[in-house]
């Protein structure tokens, strides 16, 4: 198990590099000057100007650029954000935990919901009850956070007043945006939970259990949820990813600090040292989650060994 | 089947969700409302910031937000009032050499920063010489500073500023808390933390900064050097103030009604109205210095290329509409580069090129064009008259943008708009793609006019009307080396004239924040630079 981890970490490197080249190269592609747009605020002259872009070692051939960027991050130096003038791991450890919330709190309503929604249609199969369940998970994957949100903000919010509208205050400013963000991938879940219960309550061992007297509830929850989920777990790894991206567009609508608005806000200011920073840490987190997925199956199958 | 099992299991869900949102607190005014106190003394006021902020120490943060609240936790060596005299501040007196080169200035003897150290000489120059440190990257103090050279302290209470060339701006720039006097103890001992522990002199200080969500100002107690210009002396009335952020202008009216916030920054026009209207609050309209809201015309693209064609758009455009419709009236309309409050401003630009219509069409004309396909767009040698315009998100630039166009359009120019973000924007009038872009950025002292129309800012600078006249530039040259008011106030004169002779700009608006206070929120003023208020003299009355 132990050498199995260490291959996946190993293999994750390249990844990451990669992840890293690309933003690399995007970033430097996009127009826009990160010098111009902080001395614009200001009315510097054009000396001034370059004199900034000197220090930044902007004017530095991009061969050079690219090399300083990855001899310094492999020591895990990312430089110091450009728009903040502040260390770039500073800016990430400050603003990674309120994104963390809002995905993990996403994620575990989005488990709650779609395995409810999931199991509600799969014991249902084909009534009414099903139906309505796949389509409220369609709408859910259907529907465009920026729009769920602010229609979310205007019922609970303006209209009935049960909730606060923006802000990061406390647990009840965390209500609505984990909901809308985790509306999304509840609803996937909750389509891969129906399919795979209906799959596993076909099996013939969960008839064998059942006949062996067994109760309703735990042939349920004791075989044939266990079961289920080896799936569910794989795409609820995968959904996090997405839920990770998510946030940006959150954390906008809701008005939250959070690496994801950071994230933004960089891109725009042209922040190089601050978006690459930024994004292969969010790769890295991917990474991570995806990994503790796969091994969390020995747990959960064991027919799983990893060698 | 068991359908029981699924109403319960439904049951369940809603009823734990439920819980959850009841749990949390019911929005409302909460802990932003003011405490009133019936005598002057004491109380608190919440005070809204329009922009989170994020770099927040004055020596190397550039926005304006920063100054709204580290005005009051700093003093300057000078102050300037808000007619534009400079007067004694922490520097009693000053003069300077006659070749404009040394600034010499006698310190008060009686002022200490909020961590006990004295202010003295040697707290002037560690303050000047750590924002000229390249190390620290300023992003707008080093640029006031100028040409800097070094400074040299003659004895305790005696500093001489030493400059490489002679720098007019100086003044006025150290009035303004980006040239902050600092506590040199307190930087070194907290050196990259600093901006979260700073240390002044001023009436207040920072007792909180909670980085999303709040700063708190407390009163200095022992704050006993006020300017002359101030209604009193010793500490500040205020106990407490609280800053907020509302980045949002759709919330800032709100907050007001809601007495969530006393004071408030950048309220929307059409909300102020409104505001005003129930004898609650009291409208402070604040004129903004520096450059007007104008859109720098391209003199070296087609169809912008020719100066007919430029002034015949100055004639198209009719200001006091755009005023009326997006400002509400409650903006003057600007004339010339400079907003009138600008020091230096020249009156002579007022009344060029008034709305009219058939003088622009007549200079169209004039400068060969025809709509010879009648499809209501000029053109001249085949080529029809399309304009790149480029628009930004901030200020109310795209709806200002959409009323010029269609003014354009109206003498039979297209004016094509593109929103890009600030860098493209910034990026794409740098290689001079546009035939029109609009700015304004705030300054007290008219050298910001060398930013834009030098020469030497064509390519690499802001120059966006890509103008070069070696004429402007010795003038603005000499501006911002000579120390004499009149020849300073001749040389600016010729620049903003000129500048509209050639038509190299249409100037919209001068920027007016609204502010807008409580009534109870007395005493409260704005330096000349628009946007930092001086809360030292404000106290609460119910």
């Amino acid at each position: 198990m132990l050498r199995y981890i260490q291959r996946r970490l190993l293999a994750s490197i390249p990844v990451i590099l990669g992840v890293a080249t690309l933003t690399f190269a995007l970033m430097h592609l996009l127009p826009g000057d990160p010098a111009e747009t902080i001395l614009a605020q200001s009315g510097g002259q054009a000396e001034a100007i370059e004199q900034l872009r000197h220090q930044l070692g902007l004017d530095l051939p991009i061969y050079a650029q690219y090399w300083h960027f990855l001899s310094t991050a492999v020591r895990g130096d990312f430089g110091e954000s450009i728009w903040l003038r502040r260390p770039v791991s500073e800016v990430l450890a400050e603003q990674l935990p309120a994104t963390l919330e809002l995905a993990v709190a996403a994620m575990v309503l989005a488990v709650l919901i779609g395995l409810s929604l999931g199991i509600l249609a799969a014991l249902h199969h084909d009534s009414w009850i099903d139906r309505a369940a796949m389509a409220v998970s369609v709408v859910g994957v259907a529907t465009p956070i920026f729009w769920s949100g602010l229609l979310a903000i205007y019922i609970f919010a303006a209209a009935l007043r049960w909730l606060p509208a923006t802000g990061q205050r406390d647990l009840a400013h965390l209500i609505l945006p984990a909901a809308v963000l985790g509306f999304g991938a509840a609803g996937s879940i909750a389509r891969l939970v129906r399919s795979s219960m209906l799959d596993v309550l076909r099996q013939e061992y969960i008839t064998a259990a059942r006949g062996k007297g067994l109760r309703r509830s735990v042939v349920l929850f004791r075989h044939a949820l266990r079961n289920a989920l080896i799936p569910v777990v794989t795409m609820s790894g995968l959904q996090f990813g997405a839920l990770l991206g998510g946030t940006v567009v959150t954390e906008t609508v809701f008005s939250r600090q959070g690496l994801g608005r950071t994230l933004v806000d960089a891109i725009l200011w042209k922040d190089f040292p601050l978006v690459q920073g930024g994004v292969m840490l969010i790769a890295a987190i991917y990474i991570l989650v995806n990994l503790l997925v796969d091994i969390s199956y020995v747990f959960i199958d064991p027919r799983i060994r990893y060698e | 089947m068991n359908s029981k099992r699924a109403i319960l299991l439904a049951v369940v869900l809603a009823v734990v969700l439920s819980l959850l949102a009841a749990c949390g607190p019911t929005p409302g005014p909460g802990a932003g409302s003011a405490v009133p106190t019936a005598p002057a003394r004491g109380g608190s006021i919440t005070y809204g910031l329009t922009l989170i902020v994020s770099g927040i120490d004055p020596h190397q943060g550039a926005s304006s937000e920063l100054g709204i609240f580290l005005t009051s936790v700093y003093d300057p060596l000078v102050w300037q009032t808000p007619d534009g005299k400079f007067v004694p501040g922490l520097a009693e007196e000053w003069d300077v050499s006659e070749d404009g080169l040394v600034y010499t200035f006698h310190l008060r003897e009686d002022v200490k920063f909020h961590d006990g150290t004295p202010f003295n000489a040697a707290a002037v120059k560690f303050s000047l010489d750590r924002i000229a440190d390249p190390d620290l990257q300023s992003q707008k103090a080093v640029y006031m500073l100028g040409p800097y050279d070094y400074t040299e302290i003659v004895d305790e209470h005696t500093v001489k500023v030493h400059f490489k060339e002679p720098y007019a701006p100086f003044l006025d720039s150290l009035s303004q808390v980006y040239l902050a006097m600092v506590s040199p103890t307190a930087v070194e001992k907290w050196g990259d933390d600093y901006r979260d522990h700073q240390v002044g002199t001023g009436p207040f200080m920072i007792k909180e900064y909670v980085a999303k969500d709040r700063i708190v100002l407390v009163k200095n107690p022992d704050y006993n050097w006020a300017p002359e210009f101030m209604e009193h002396q010793g500490p500040a009335y205020l106990d407490e103030i609280r800053f907020r952020f509302y980045p949002d202008a759709a919330t800032r009216a709100p907050a007001l009604e809601a007495g969530e916030a006393d004071v408030m920054g950048e309220v929307p026009p059409q909300d102020v109205a409104r505001l005003q209207a129930g004898g609650k609050f009291a409208l402070i309209a604040v004129k903004v210095p520096g450059q007007s809201l104008q859109i720098f015309i391209n003199t070296q693209k087609f169809p912008t290329d020719d100066i007919r064609v430029r002034q015949a758009m100055l004639y198209a455009v009719n200001r006091p509409a755009i005023v009326d419709t997006i400002f509400r009236g409650y903006s003057p309309v600007a004339w010339g580069p400079l907003s009138a409050v600008t020091p230096y401003y020249s009156s002579a630009v007022e009344g060029m090129y008034p709305y009219d219509l058939a003088k622009a069409k007549q200079l169209m004309a004039d400068a060969g064009f025809e709509d010879t396909d009648g499809d209501g767009i000029l053109e001249k040698d085949g080529q029809p008259a399309d304009l790149d315009f480029i628009l930004m998100e901030w200020g109310s630039v795209p709806e200002v943008g959409q009323m010029v166009q269609s003014m354009l359009l109206q003498i039979g120019l297209n004016a094509k708009t593109r929103l890009l973000s600030y860098p493209s924007a910034l990026q794409a009038a740098g290689d001079g793609e546009h035939n029109l872009i609009p700015m304004a950025i705030s300054a007290s002292d008219p050298d910001i006019l060398r930013t834009f129309f030098d020469s030497r800012n064509v390519s690499g600078g802001f120059n966006w009307s890509k103008f070069s006249d070696p004429e402007v530039d010795a003038w603005l040259g000499e501006g911002v080396r000579t120390n004499d008011p009149a020849r300073r106030r001749e040389l600016y004169a010729q620049v903003q004239q000129t500048v509209m002779e050639q038509a190299l700009i249409i100037p919209i608006r001068d920027y007016v924040n609204l502010n807008v206070a409580s009534s109870k929120v007395k005493g409260l003023r704005y330096s000349l630079q628009g946007w930092f208020p001086w809360l030292y003299d404000v106290y609460v009355e119910e």
